[in-house]
């Protein structure tokens, strides 16, 4: 469906609000191809078609959603209904709100016309030469999987308060998991590459990735227990971003869930440590010209110079804090109201390559998995104990491998131990587009038997 | 009992869209249609602060040939549009085998899980009030209480599926949840806790478990926490309450034991049926068919009737669970446990209610054995490398036993370890038994999935602590 024809249908909804009703509708209509290979043959090659709409309404200040991936006339006005019968029940909130108008502006680069031009046997080509070049490797006895993967999503929104937008982008993925075997011991680890278009994707450097990660963690065994600088890897990185990106919601800071509350304004880490949320950079994978109430993406420092500078905001934790939305409304498809999450999040890169933060560690470990980041790390209270795998750091440089290992600390601790940032900030799809840097940090316990 | 299927597809649309399935010269083809009804209530902060329901619907046409499958899947239920679906679909797998599609005939269920009240007969207004119960039972647990946040979700799922073999199987599945998270605070401490009672029922969830039992129960544990010192880190002697481990198996052992995971020789389980690997005190199952359970169905999402599976005899690996593709690929039985989130995936091997049975030690003097070590009332999340079998558990809520009592409650612990290793080490199994709910996540597709077991002691597990 086109940008203007879902807009239509958009319009069809918010033209049946009557007087005193707020009405916002949101829609998707997205294609994706996923091919997987295995055994040098095509395993699963899935083609999907999806599209919904949901609809937001607010009466008397309570509000109610309903959706449907049924997307006909009478389908959208019995949905448009079932929305007021649960704005009727819900709790009265001044802070209900829908977004105003703002500059609906489309982001230069989400959409790469290429993209419709690839064949389908090209796609499949990339998933067999990606496991082809993944099980070529030395040590390495297959994968779990190998897979291209894309999506060409159209995405619209219309409302009462005079939001009215669409936009278009594509994306294409590779993503390998390798199992490395030596001695009968097993160890797997995933490569990325994530691009715009199937063109510019590079099959050797998803399968490197995975191969080196993957045969790194072979004879890994329980370390010692100690305090020792950590040296966490692109996806350790992201993963804990993922945590300290929940306390800094507005949304958990309002609901007394968030570590962070009654610390604005002060110094929470060294003054060479930048934490910035920004929507509007076209490579990161949460990136779009406007949230999903409609509100412009932008840039929000949130640690600037090791000093808490503020929260990620929808419209309906602005009004509460009367401020305004810093463009970070989200949802998980048409089946949900908008939450508060982070687009792309990323530590501000330094200057110093992976090698050298080796090097100024010297002795420490090099974390590469990290396990029950979920349950492991209590967002609430900062106290996080999780597992992890990886290699110890001896000499400045990769010594004896590690498993079933655990590091421990808060996570004030671990923002006020960051020693440096790596230069080498990539993109990773973990809950909105996490910046992967390698990063020294002093001060955490590792533990093992 | 159950309430009337609205839903079906008509034979001949049926037809019309396998022969196009299979046209392309495929082996299979199977249509797998569904309507899905869903509410969910949150309330937090004080606030009703969302009151969502909604309809999905789809058609997923699935087309095999040897070990490649082709799929596509539509929105839209018209004939034209699942035809267009099966033809994309078939592109996938070319082949010269010349099938065609065999006269359809319904499967009976092997069990049903009987609803006594459907959910869709109450109103939104109803279940507001049965949120703030929970609500209000939480808050005045003590003042210590700092947040309440309450969920109620109930989901009826209409399923169709016809394959290219004849079968046709249709079932609804509704399935009902209520939600409480506590957070509690003192003097700079905080603690979280969860209750999360679900099943395959109907509004009949809520006389075994009243609203505000489940809301007070989860204040009083996050009041209790308050209470915990760091706990110990090191290898300890490991009791899990009953109910509490079942995710523990579920992750370190269950998945190990998924077809598609031992064919790729990523399970550390793979090559090992018939040896001993578990305790003889140790015998664990898959089983969709327990009536009314969070993980049960009549029918996997293959149209396979749902079976109890043994995965552990007595300690000796015995059966995977498999679908339809990793059953033929290995040579073994379909287990009914080919389970897909929805119409938009392929269906995988996924376990149904994963239990540790029952063994014959008094869960009291499993306790009383221990001289020092932890007692989990609850364990969190957990995550499994299936290749090595390693895992890592957030223990939610725990205690330390001291000379055969449970005393100080501990907080901050977590369970370190890998699956072999662990389940040999399994030395007391009690009487008792206590199941759990979860949503367990596969290759992005999540599903209900059931969780049980009796009183364990694990002689000797890594325990990760702050303290």
């Amino acid at each position: 469906m086109s940008q203007d024809d879902l807009l239509t249908l958009l319009d069809r909804v918010v033209d049946r609000a009557t007087n005193g009703e707020l009405v916002e509708a949101y829609g998707i209509d997205q294609t994706e191809t996923t091919v997987k290979a295995y055994g040098g043959d095509v395993e699963s090659l899935s083609s999907a078609q999806t599209r919904g709409v949901g609809i937001r309404v607010i009466v008397d200040g309570g509000v109610g959603y309903a959706y449907t991936a049924d997307t006909s006339e009478a389908a959208l006005a019995e949905t448009l209904e079932e929305a007021r019968v649960n704005a009727s029940v819900a709790t009265a909130d001044p802070a209900n709100v829908l977004a105003e108008p703002g500059d609906q502006r489309n982001l230069d680069g989400l959409y790469d016309p290429r993209f419709t031009q690839v064949a389908a046997d090209d796609k499949v080509g990339l998933a067999l030469a990606l496991e082809a070049a993944a099980t070529a490797a030395d040590e390495i006895k297959g994968v779990d999987s190998a897979t291209y993967g894309d999506s060409d999503a159209t995405v619209a929104i219309c409302s009462t308060a005079g939001v009215r937008g669409a936009y278009r982008r594509c994306d294409a993925y590779l993503g390998v998991e390798v199992l490395a075997e030596r001695d009968g011991t097993t160890t797997s680890a995933y490569g990325l590459d994530l691009r715009r278009v199937a063109e510019d994707l590079d099959v050797d450097a998803a399968a490197r990735e995975a191969v080196e990660r993957a045969v790194r963690l072979l004879g890994g065994r329980k370390p010692a227990s100690a305090p020792v600088p950590v040296v966490l890897d692109p996806y350790a990185t992201a993963a804990f971003l993922g945590v300290l990106a929940a306390g800094l919601t507005a949304d958990a800071v309002q609901k007394g869930r968030s570590l962070f509350a009654g610390h604005l304004g002060e110094s929470i880490a060294p003054a060479h440590v930048t934490l910035v949320d920004d929507g509007t950079l076209v490579e990161g994978p949460g990136a779009a010209p406007w949230d999903a109430e409609g509100v412009p993406s932008g840039r929000t420092p949130l640690i600037e110079g090791g000093v808490l500078q503020g929260w990620l905001h929808n419209c309906h934790t602005a009004a509460r804090d009367a401020t305004s939305s810093t463009g970070n409304a989200s949802r998980s498809g048409f089946k949900a109201t908008p939450g508060v999450s982070p687009t792309n999040l990323f530590l501000q890169p330094g200057t110093a390559d992976r090698d050298a933060l080796l090097r100024q560690a010297g002795t420490g470990f090099y974390c590469q998995q990290i396990m029950g980041v979920h349950s492991g790390a209590d967002p609430v209270s900062g106290e996080f104990s999780v597992g992890a795998a990886g290699v110890m750091i001896r000499d400045g440089a990769f010594a004896e491998p590690v498993r079933e290992a655990t590091i421990a600390g808060t996570i004030p601790q671990m923002l006020s131990g960051i020693v440096a940032v790596g230069a080498d900030l990539r993109w990773l799809p973990f809950g909105g587009g996490m910046g992967g840097t390698t990063v020294l940090i002093d001060g955490m316990t590792l533990a093992g038997a | 009992m159950l309430p009337p299927m609205t839903f079906a597809i008509d034979d001949a649309d049926v037809r019309a869209v396998l022969t196009a399935a299979l046209d392309a010269g495929a082996d299979f083809a199977e249509l797998y249609a569904e309507q899905r009804r869903g509410r969910n209530v949150r309330l937090d902060d004080r606030r009703i602060e969302d009151l969502t329901s909604g309809r999905d619907r789809g058609a997923g046409i699935r087309v095999m040939r040897g070990a490649q499958t082709g799929y596509a899947y539509t929105n839209l239920l018209t004939r034209d549009a699942m035809v267009e679906a099966a033809r994309v679909a078939a592109a996938g797998v070319q082949g010269n085998a010349k099938r065609t599609v065999a006269d359809l005939t319904t499967v009976s269920p092997p069990v049903v899980h009987p609803v006594a009240e459907d959910p869709f007969a109450v109103d939104g207004r109803r279940l507001v009030e049965i949120v703030r119960e929970a609500e209000d039972a939480a808050w005045s647990v003590s003042g210590d209480v700092r947040q309440v946040t309450v969920i109620w979700a109930d989901t009826s799922q209409d399923v169709f599926l016809a394959n290219s073999e004849g079968t046709r199987v249709v079932e609804r599945r509704v399935r009902t949840r209520l939600v409480a998270m506590v957070v509690a605070a003192r003097d700079g401490v905080v603690q979280t806790a969860f209750q999360g009672p679900g099943a395959a029922v109907g509004m009949e969830l809520l006389r075994d478990h009243p609203p505000a039992e489940v809301g007070a129960r989860a204040a009083r544990q996050a009041v209790h926490m308050l209470d915990s010192r760091p706990a110990p880190a090191g290898e300890l002697p490991v009791v899990l309450a009953a109910g509490s481990g079942g995710v523990l198996f579920h992750e370190a052992c269950g998945h190990g034991m998924e077809a598609d995971i031992v064919a790729k020789q990523a399970s550390v389980y793979a090559g090992r049926r018939g040896e001993r690997i578990g305790t003889p005190q140790l015998t664990g199952v898959d089983d969709g068919t327990d009536v009314g359970r969070w993980g049960s169905y009549s029918f996997d999402d293959e149209g396979t009737p749902a079976q109890r599976t043994v995965l552990f005899d007595q300690g000796v690996c015995t059966d995977y669970l498999t679908d339809r593709l990793r059953a033929t690929e290995l040579g073994i039985p379909r287990s009914g446990n080919g389970r897909r989130q929805s119409y938009a995936y392929l269906p995988i091997p996924r376990m149904s209610n994963s239990y540790i049975l029952p063994g014959d030690d008094d869960p009291a003097e499993i306790v009383r054995g221990v001289t020092r070590g932890l007692y989990c009332d609850d364990l969190g999340g957990g995550q499994v490398d299936p290749a090595s079998g390693d895992f890592v558990f957030g223990v939610d809520q725990a205690h330390l036993i001291e000379n055969g009592e449970i005393t100080h409650p501990v907080r901050g612990a977590n369970l370190v370890g890998d699956g072999p290793t662990v389940i040999g080490r399994i030395t007391a199994v009690g009487t008792d038994f206590g199941v759990r709910q979860g949503i367990c996540g596969k290759d992005g597709q999540g599903v209900p999935a059931g969780l049980g077991n009796p009183t364990l002691l694990i002689e000797r597990i890594t325990v990760g602590g702050t303290g």
